[in-house]
């Protein structure tokens, strides 16, 4: 489980981002993070808690835009529909060889923070 | 309440140190392999015999990834190469910083290399998402593990640019659907290569020191 350290770079940079605009407390982060990211979506928000807890930015949210990858096809271009976490193995249209595209996203997206002596509810 | 775009790669940081290994390697014309399964699929007795097999034309050297012992670097300097254990700690994986660590801790010994192999901490998952500068990830799976880890770990899968079953001497005496374990690594990496291997018999080495050559030989050209 490495969710743990992937959320402390999630907070070093949410944190470095609201201070360089002269930022206060967090609010929220979005994060993208795709299917062959290797991450787990609720374990990254457990570890979020964890992290966050007991500081000043205790309470925020991270909110985790899952990107599932696409099965393309070579030969006919037909994006293939599949159920999650499974895989096909050929073009349900015409047979052929699928490639994979996508999924690897680990990104943070964007970060809401109150201005700097904003009093929170 | 203000909201800024950030829109950072969360393992920027590593990417920023793993470029600087790749340009040092590049310049070294070190090729650099980071081998990555779970544990107990046999990586560092396929490198022992990798080792063994090519000492002899190639100048090799190892960074053994590992929670806790030094035991795996032992086993690599046995066969008179160089090896650098990195000690983890807990954690489940290498990043780059650890691989910057250990070239410079060894003072040039890894760094006038033909080939460096990485064995990464044993994980399917974690070491994923780390870049340690490698030319290209190796995912080995041996026959005793199951015949469905392909689908169940598809990061790694998808991104290795080789897999390697291991242990395959073993076959006759387990139930593994080669065919089906083909088919889900074809499935998941079009691109990539597939090699059927036993360390203890040699089957499928040969193939294995052509592929280690002709990436060197790509890298130098």
């Amino acid at each position: 489980m490495h969710e743990t350290g992937i959320a402390a770079e999630i907070y070093a940079i949410s944190r470095r981002a609201a201070d360089a605009h002269g930022g206060g407390r967090l609010d929220s982060v979005k994060v993208v993070v795709g299917e062959l990211s290797a991450i787990e979506p609720d374990l990254l928000a457990f570890a979020w808690e964890a992290i966050t807890s007991g500081g000043p930015d205790a309470g925020s949210r991270l909110d985790v835009e899952w990107r599932p990858a696409r099965q393309t096809c070579a030969g006919c271009g037909e994006v293939a529909e599949r159920a999650a976490g499974t895989w096909l193995r050929l073009c349900p249209r015409c047979g052929g060889a699928l490639r994979i595209e996508g999924g690897d996203e680990l990104d943070v997206r964007d970060v809401t923070f109150e201005e700097a002596g904003e009093r929170h509810p | 309440m203000t909201q800024i775009d950030v829109k950072q790669k969360v393992l920027a940081a590593n990417m920023e140190a793993a470029a600087a290994l790749r340009a040092g390697f590049a310049a070294s014309r070190t090729l650099v392999v980071n081998l990555i399964s779970s544990p107990g699929s046999g990586k560092t007795t396929f490198l022992e015999r990798t080792v063994a097999d090519l000492k002899g034309r190639l100048r090799l050297g190892g960074i053994e990834g590992d929670i806790a012992t030094e035991r795996d670097a032992d086993r690599l300097r046995r066969h008179g190469i160089p090896a650098r254990q990195i000690l983890t700690g807990g954690s489940c994986h290498l990043d780059a910083r650890q691989v910057r660590q250990a070239l410079d801790d060894e003072d040039g010994a890894l760094s006038a290399l033909d080939i460096l192999f990485i064995e990464n901490v044993g994980n399917l998952i974690c070491p994923t998402n780390y870049d340690l500068g490698e030319d290209f990830k190796v995912v080995l799976l041996s026959v005793t593990e199951g015949d469905d880890k392909p689908f169940k770990y598809p990061a790694i899968f998808s991104k290795a640019a080789l897999a390697v079953l291991t242990k395959v001497d073993l076959l006759p005496h387990v139930d593994f659907d080669l065919p089906a374990v083909r088919d889900q690594i074809r499935t998941l990496n079009p691109e990539g290569r597939l090699l059927e291997t036993s360390a203890k018999t040699g089957a499928g080495m040969e193939s294995w020191y052509e592929l280690l050559s002709s990436a060197l030989a790509k890298k130098r050209a």
